[in-house]
């Protein structure tokens, strides 16, 4: 059953064009961070440094882009059945809502992973073109860990948002300007060592190895992005018993 | 046109979540509460405390994007329920249409300014920060002023955008491109684009600010400008082929 939820959930995004919207928005965060790479710093360009690219791109993107893209994916997939009207149908099949709105966060999770991969990809290709021999497999591998990472926490970060819009069905405004401020907060949280520790968006750089913690601060992350899972599950199952 | 724009702000009435996001005008009052506090203490200049609640990121980020969504929400508003038709019928000139969302836009703007200049003043002043003066309240009420009806402008290519389409998916995303792009122009070019430019005509005599490239008023005003015709010619040819 949850195969072929997934399964199809896969073809009404093949047929939207929101995944080559957020692959244009995600090629154009590559594009702003290079401009910036013009910057003059010292007589020397930060895009000349083997790496800068690579570690500014995630760290911009995820205070300011990626984190709404995710939660607009993510509550159009769900908010688009009460909209075009399709959510009746799927109730006279019947289709059990929980498992059909878990099949979307689960697409949403792997949409999450795909953008950062995706991004890394660009930033590595780049960084190839421009200066291939000073980068090292170590540089490289490191970043692809801490792109991967990103991808998965900023998910689990932003899951009880998407839960919430679930919940509120008309809501896919709200999942984007609470994601919006939600990451972007994060910048402030990252000036204070406790609150960079337990402000989710910020633990997921502690976990990334972005940001330089120690196994403490790593395990606090790990914890506070559980409760962000557990916390959007509890808001889709206190849905299913309100809808039944 | 008068009409139009009573009718558009009648429309707004109904809307309750363009007035809920009026909250995000006091995120960074709130956020230089706390940043005051575990690193300055008491006894700050008003004009550096306004910087951090009012002229940064509030002009930089949380305006343009909260603009760029409301954008959005007014044009997909009439899309959605298939209104346009009906008022083609009546018919309603297209750039009347246009411009009429683009005061809506305007009017949300000051006022979304009016409320960050306000929560501004209230948080420095209970907390103790800084000393009421009318001098500091009278320049930072005009620096607001400034930004409120600039950024509005430096919007208007996201409208354009909003109105050329359907759907809501490609002007938010856009939004969140296009403000981070000015963001991050800001360190290389500021005459490139809108909310750069912007931020070179309100910042430039603001106390404390330094800019690493040469200060060209005109050429900023001539960037918005640029952009803000562009758009309304792109959205006028775009309302035209939607009949």
């Amino acid at each position: 059953m949850m195969k072929d939820l997934l399964w199809a959930e896969s073809q009404k995004l093949h047929r939207s064009k929101i995944l080559w919207i957020a692959g244009f928005a995600t090629v154009m965060v590559g594009l702003i961070v290079f401009a910036q790479g013009q910057f003059t710093f010292y007589d020397r360009r930060y895009i000349d440094g083997a790496g800068w690219f690579m570690t500014a791109a995630q760290s911009l993107a995820t205070f300011y882009v990626l984190p709404a893209v995710i939660s607009l994916l993510g509550s159009y997939m769900i908010c688009r059945e009460e909209q075009e009207d399709t959510l009746k149908s799927l109730r006279l099949i019947p289709v059990d809502e929980v498992k059909l709105t878990l099949a979307k966060m689960i697409l949403a999770f792997v949409f999450s992973v795909l953008i950062y991969l995706l991004l890394f990809a660009i930033t590595f290709l780049v960084e190839a073109v421009l200066h291939l021999e000073a980068l090292s497999v170590g540089l490289v591998l490191e970043n692809l860990k801490i792109y991967f990472l990103d991808g998965v926490g900023v998910f689990f970060a932003i899951s009880p948002i998407i839960a919430l819009v679930a919940r509120m069905k008309k809501g896919y405004w709200l999942a984007l300007v609470f994601a919006e401020i939600y990451s972007f907060a994060g910048l402030f949280a990252s000036m204070s060592q406790q609150l960079k520790t337990v402000y989710p968006m910020t633990a997921v750089f502690n976990i990334s190895g972005y940001y330089n913690a120690n196994m403490f601060q790593v395990l606090i992350g790990v914890v506070i992005l559980m409760v962000c899972v557990i916390l959007s599950l509890l808001i889709l199952k206190g849905w299913n018993r309100k809808t039944k | 046109m008068l009409k139009l724009i009573q009718v558009e702000f009648l429309k707004l009435r109904r809307r309750k979540f363009i007035w809920l996001m009026l909250l995000a005008a006091l995120f960074m009052p709130l956020a230089a509460v706390f940043y005051f506090s575990s690193v300055k203490g008491t006894g700050v200049d008003p004009i550096m405390f306004y910087k951090w609640t009012a002229f940064s990121y509030t002009p930089w980020i949380i305006l343009p994007v909260v603009l760029g969504m409301l954008c959005t929400m007014l044009m997909y508003n009439e899309n959605q329920y298939d209104m346009l038709k009906q008022l083609w019928i009546v018919p309603v000139n297209k750039m009347a249409y246009f411009f009429s969302k683009f005061a809506v836009v305007l009017v949300y703007s000051i006022c979304f300014m009016l409320v960050t200049a306000t929560a501004s003043i209230l948080t420095g002043v209970l907390s103790g920060y800084i000393p009421f003066d009318s001098e500091s309240v009278l320049y930072l009420l005009r620096k607001c002023m400034e930004i409120s009806l600039l950024t509005a402008f430096a919007v208007l290519p996201v409208l354009a955008v909003a109105a050329a389409q359907k759907g809501y998916i490609l002007p938010v995303c856009l939004t969140l491109i296009y403000t981070f792009l000015g963001f991050i122009l800001l360190m290389v070019n500021m005459y490139l684009h809108p909310l750069s430019s912007m931020t070179a005509i309100v910042m430039y005599d603001i106390p404390g600010v330094v800019f690493d490239q040469p200060l060209n008023i005109p050429a900023a005003f001539l960037c918005i400008g640029v952009w803000a015709a562009a758009s309304a010619v792109l959205a006028n040819v775009a309302l035209v082929r939607r009949k």
